[in-house]
């Protein structure tokens, strides 16, 4: 059952911690992951990562590594198999290890901090992970993004680029929502600093702190906001572009908290709106009905924001459409969700 | 076959009367087997005459638990008393709980849980899963709590009875409180303030050990009082707690007092 319907956040207050903690840690090129833990735990949640990728064509395969934890070790402690582990791991010439406990270590007390705080010549960071305190794919997401947060350097001043943080490596169309972004960004002259973390290597990270506002994929993740405003006095804002009004607030957003003039560039994404919205004057007067695949949620603002601004009605007796499985960024997003609108409609 | 254990606060003497009692039933001539549950392992000490004999877990660290055979786990000590000590992680690491359970699975694939009498001697508080085990899977069936007038030791032994009633719940459960010890600390009133308590639980007292200088000398001799004096009355003490172990039939599920109770208990008797 998925106990938070909203598009926004599909299952992500469900799930494996590992599968969060890892879906940031595989997504540095230069560094390695450790699962302390039982195989299993590793084999499991690497397989749902490989699947993901590999539905996406995305390639090549993440390297991660496991503890392999057996009885003896949850009897005797794990942290002497973890030594062995890291030690193996650093013969790869890893930049940065990255540690991602699991239930059965924390029960036990393995003290994985401790481990990890040895002087091994690169950074070995603790992600935590036990699921079993409540947590959920997010909490190991986020858990992950305060851990990599350690590889980052204070910097002396921002120098008016932009993060963007919290990226969901494992959504089909993370490359397109993150143009969509630096599209945007382009309008109010503005670049990005350091995607993080999004096949980011250690050196780059260390970076991040030069950033002067942080854009998080989505609110679920504004404890991280909230955490780097502490540690590096950069603001926040929490989540991508939604619709296009949406979109419109977004720039202007960005534009308040970059001290920028946003009017022109608002204008020119308004005019851009109402091309995307000519080019789909077919649909005009066509009446749809969302189908919610039994989990998505149809009353999305977004759905029927869309709908009016081309002409569309929202009816149970329309033709069916599905409601989009990643939610549309920005108006590239809402492009492509109605070239499928077109597609279910001519069909 | 019978199996029985011993539980109660830590230090109160559980080894010493496992120790006594083993001896005492093996001088019968039965078939007797002494399994230590603490990672201290020092149950068994005394059983044999001074050595500490390798840990199941010290086996299994070294070797892992493939390759282990009976005769690297199980030791004979006095009148053939056999005697295992579970062991356990170092102090501080790990997880002591799971090595008693794996002990017990261990044993159990080496068919090595047999004779007339099983007896467990476990560590003090009954703080996981795993120091349950004894209790659990039809293992020990009779329950003895070794305790002494002091409130905090009635407080543990109360604890144990909280883990007993609650495990006596399982469908599969066939635990139960054989009786209480009294392992006397020298404190005014003290058989009656334990014959209430064991009343109040829903027990009854078994056994009242007196306290006696006799025990310190065979543990100095590194033997048992049954081995060391046999004549003395100390060494009666616990041939009669033998006997009344062996012909006990009265099984109870306890009544746990709550902490109130267990306090206007103790100030009854100050």
């Amino acid at each position: 059952m998925n106990s938070n319907p909203s598009p926004l956040n599909l299952s992500r207050y469900e799930g494996c911690t590992i599968t969060g903690a890892l879906a940031v840690s595989a997504f540095i090129p230069d560094a390695l992951t450790v699962v302390h833990g039982p195989a299993g735990c590793a084999h499991h949640n690497l397989s749902l990562l490989h699947a993901t990728l590999l539905q996406h064509d995305r390639l090549p395969l993440p390297r991660v590594y496991a503890t392999s934890l057996g009885e003896k070790d949850i009897i005797f402690g794990g942290e002497e198999a973890l030594e062995r582990t890291i030690e193996r791991v650093l013969q790869r010439n890893p930049r940065a290890v990255c540690v991602i406990s699991t239930c059965i270590t924390e029960t036990i007390g393995d003290d994985t901090d401790a481990v990890c705080g040895r002087e091994w010549g690169v950074p070995v960071i603790h992600l935590h992970s036990a699921g079993f305190l409540g947590g959920s794919f997010n909490e190991g997401f986020v858990n992950a993004l305060k851990g990599i947060g350690t590889l980052v350097s204070p910097a002396e001043a921002h120098d008016g680029s932009i993060n963007i943080v919290g990226e969901k490596n494992l959504e089909f169309e993370v490359e397109e929502n993150y143009e969509e972004v630096a599209r945007l960004l382009g309008l109010l002259d503005l670049e990005v600093n350091v995607r993080f973390v999004r096949n980011t290597r250690v050196d780059d990270i260390s970076r991040f702190s030069e950033g002067s506002l942080n854009i998080l994929r989505e609110g679920a993740l504004d404890p991280i906001g909230r955490h780097f405003h502490e540690q590096f006095g950069q603001p926040y804002l929490s989540g991508f572009p939604v619709g296009l009004q949406g979109t419109r607030a977004f720039l202007q957003a960005i534009g308040d908290a970059c001290g920028i003039k946003a009017n022109e560039a608002i204008a020119a994404e308004k005019a851009l709106q109402e091309e995307v919205a000519a080019d789909f004057a077919d649909l005009r007067g066509e009446v749809i009905s969302l189908s919610p695949f039994g989990f998505q949620c149809p009353e999305f603002f977004l759905l029927s924001e869309v709908a009016g601004a081309i002409g569309v009605r929202i009816a149970p007796e329309g033709t069916e459409i599905p409601v989009p499985f990643g939610t549309p960024v920005g108006t590239a997003g809402i492009r492509r969700m109605l070239h499928q609108w077109r597609r279910f409609l001519h069909a | 076959m019978k199996q029985i254990a011993l539980y109660g606060k830590g230090g109160i003497g559980k080894s010493t009367t496992s120790a006594n009692l083993s001896a005492a039933l093996a001088d019968r001539g039965l078939d007797i087997m002494q399994i230590g549950c603490d990672p201290k392992h020092d149950s068994t000490r005394m059983l044999m005459h001074g050595t500490w004999i390798p840990t199941v877990l010290d086996q299994v660290r070294e070797q892992g638990d493939e390759g282990i055979s009976a005769d690297q786990v199980v030791f004979e000590g006095y009148r053939g008393v056999r005697c295992v000590e579970a062991g356990g992680p170092e102090p501080g690491v790990g997880c002591a709980g799971r090595g008693i359970i794996a002990t017990f699975q261990l044993l159990e694939r080496l068919d090595a849980l047999r004779g007339d009498v099983i007896v467990y001697d476990v560590l003090g508080d009954v703080v996981c899963g795993g120091f349950a085990m004894p209790m659990r899977e039809g293992y020990a069936q009779e329950i003895y709590l070794v305790t002494s007038g002091e409130l905090m030791s009635l407080y543990a032994a109360n604890n144990i009875c909280k883990a007993i009633a609650r495990l006596s719940r399982r469908v599969r459960s066939k635990c139960a409180l054989g009786g209480v010890i009294c392992n006397s600390a020298n404190i005014t009133d003290e058989k009656t303030l334990v014959e209430e308590f064991a009343r109040r639980i829903n027990s009854r007292l078994i056994a009242y050990v007196p306290r006696d200088r006799i025990v310190q000398v065979a543990e100095i001799n590194k033997q048992t009082v049954i081995e060391y004096a046999p004549e003395s009355a100390q060494a009666g003490v616990y041939r009669a707690l033998a006997g009344s172990v062996l012909e006990n039939t009265a099984m109870t599920i306890p009544t746990p007092l709550d902490m109130d109770e267990l306090e206007s208990l103790a100030l009854e008797f100050v």
